[in-house]
């Protein structure tokens, strides 16, 4: 058996929803299947948009990808989606298991409502990377985003669960109304880090060039949990090296008091 | 059967099913893990009257440990899951969680008991967790920085109850021959010996002649009692120990025993060492039975 591979013709005319392309849905179905089934709204069928090379379904491949490809990935148990290229908004949105590897640049809402599985973007995410929806109570639920470049603004925005890992750059209000979970930031951070945070926890790499009035500085900890951390990170993959090693001795923030001061911001030593 | 010039008597010993599950227990450095482990061991000797059997079973380096540390492990064995749940709830409540820079993990599979699920009310609102690897850690802010606790350990089927009797001519000889068969069965992974030092003097039968008790001394090894009981003592045992072994396995007992018989008859009739036997009762009771003959063929 070989990947399922889908190859992009052409660049398509207006965005598109891609997300009935998952191993879920793909398993046990023969090229004919797959280039029937119906894309978006307007009638697209896959055939009008891709070739179709392969069979295997749990380990796809799409080639010459665009980002007005959306939701790629949405929904996902299992399997693996390589994606050549950028991808539009919704990548992983709601994925609950399996992986995606996105070697270009993702766009807005990456791992939105994500419960389980992988989503790794080898090059920048847009805003709102594991954040939720408008109207969404919580944003990203479980599971894993590694980003190899930069993220927007509002990153894990209403976050609940899951941890996030940025090793460039992201934007402003990182972790905003964040919930629980942990992310991770190499780089520097935008303004207003940990804006409304509940609870949760955002580790920087790097001292944030200002921080909000409503956290306060605990001083510096060796926290062991990051030890756990750092372990699990080593043991999962050779992909989480870049953020290696994490090291145990922070300075702590804690806040957001503005909203109950249980979450915290660390700054590794 | 006679090995260095020790007789083996043609007996077995009868064990129980139990349930159990192992704990790690980690800290700064491993005095105070020991200090940590030895306090949520301590008074766990007998289930008739601790409410469950524990003992350390063996230290862990830093590369062994989840937190990078070292520690060590703890078995925790109880008659019910619901008597275990509550046993280690409560030990490592007063014992660990208290105990300076002390961490505790699950250190087996199976059905989940909680760990530190409840413990964490202690942070009165300020504890926060963790998800990691797919298990949910507990980080409770306590006087010297953070208690963390993973939130459940895994409860097995167990068996305890398993015993060698080693019978000397005095009391010292049987107490040399039940140090040396320790210092051996400690070696065994999956296994504790739950009395203090791992030997157990005072041997029990079922039953009693006073009604509110449900065990009494074992008069039939008693050598004070020889002449006045039906004893299973010749003249020349002037004394008998006991090792108690609770197993994760019923090979772990068996590995235990036979560590702990060949270590006693090493010692042999020149040490002072009889006879090896096993206590049971009469096999209706308990659902393994460990042949003294079998174990040390």
């Amino acid at each position: 058996m070989s990947a399922l591979t889908l190859t992009l013709r052409a660049l398509p005319p207006h965005s598109v929803d891609v997300s009935p392309l998952i191993p879920d849905r793909l398993a046990g179905l023969n090229k004919a299947a797959v280039e029937n089934i119906v894309l978006g709204s307007l009638g697209l069928q896959v055939a009008d948009l891709f070739a179709v090379n392969g069979d295997d379904a749990q380990q796809m491949i799409i080639r010459n990808s665009s980002d007005r490809l959306t939701h790629i990935g949405s929904g996902m148990t299992q399997g693996a989606i390589t994606v050549e290229g950028g991808c539009g908004a919704y990548a992983g949105i709601g994925m609950r298991g399996g992986r995606i590897i996105v070697t270009g640049t993702a766009g807005p809402f990456a791992g939105s409502g994500m419960t389980a599985g992988g989503l790794e973007i080898r090059g920048d995410a847009g805003d709102f990377l594991g954040g939720a929806l408008p109207g969404n109570k919580q944003g990203m639920r479980g599971g894993i985003i590694a980003v190899h470049g930069n993220a927007g603004d509002r990153a894990a925005d209403r976050m609940r669960r899951g941890l996030i890992l940025i090793a460039g750059d992201v934007g402003a209000y990182c972790g905003s109304r964040m919930l629980a979970g942990t992310i991770l930031v190499s780089g520097s951070v935008g303004m207003m880090p940990g804006f409304a945070l509940k609870r949760g926890t955002l580790l920087l790499a790097r001292q944030p060039s200002e921080l909000l009035a409503t956290f306060q500085d605990n001083g510096e900890h060796a926290l062991l949990f990051l030890e756990l951390l750092d372990r699990e990170l080593r043991r999962q993959n050779e992909r989480f090296a870049r953020f290696l090693p994490l090291g145990n001795s922070v300075r702590r923030y804690c806040g957001d008091l503005a909203n109950g001061g249980t979450g915290e911001i660390l700054v590794l030593i | 059967m006679i090995i260095n010039g020790v007789a083996i008597d043609d007996t077995f010993a009868e064990a129980f099913g139990m349930r159990a599950t192992r704990i790690l227990i980690t800290a700064l450095d491993l005095k105070w893990a020991y200090h940590a482990a030895r306090a949520a061991t301590g008074f766990a000797t007998s289930v008739i009257g601790c409410g469950c059997e524990a003992g350390i079973e063996c230290e862990l380096s830093a590369d062994e440990s989840p937190d990078g540390r070292p520690g060590v492990t703890v078995l925790l064995f109880a008659v019910s899951s619901k008597e275990l749940a509550k046993q280690v709830e409560r030990r490592v409540g007063q014992c660990v969680l208290t105990a300076p820079t002390s961490a505790v993990f699950s250190g087996i599979e199976g059905e989940p008991i909680n760990l530190g699920k409840n413990l964490r009310f202690f942070g009165d609102g300020y504890q926060n967790s963790k998800v990691i690897g797919g298990r949910r850690y507990w980080r409770i802010p306590v006087m010297d920085g953070e208690f963390l606790c993973e939130e459940t350990t895994g409860m097995v089927r167990a068996v305890g109850g398993g015993n060698v009797l080693v019978l000397a001519r005095g009391t010292a000889e049987a107490l040399a021959a039940c140090e040396a068969a320790i210092a051996a069965m400690s070696k065994v992974r999956g296994a504790i010996m739950p009395f203090p030092g791992g030997v157990v003097r005072s041997g029990s039968k079922v039953g009693s002649k006073y009604k509110a008790l449900t065990a009494s001394t074992n008069d039939a090894y008693c050598p004070t009692l020889r002449g006045a009981v039906k004893s299973e003592l010749s003249p020349d045992v002037g004394a008998v120990l006991e090792i108690v072994i609770d197993g994760l396995t019923e090979s772990d007992v068996r590995n235990a025993m036979r560590a702990g018989i060949a270590a006693a008859c090493k010692v042999g009739s020149a040490g002072g060492v009889l006879r090896i036997s096993a206590g049971n009762y009469g096999g209706k009771l308990g659902q393994f039975h460990f042949r003294l003959h079998e174990i040390v063929k």
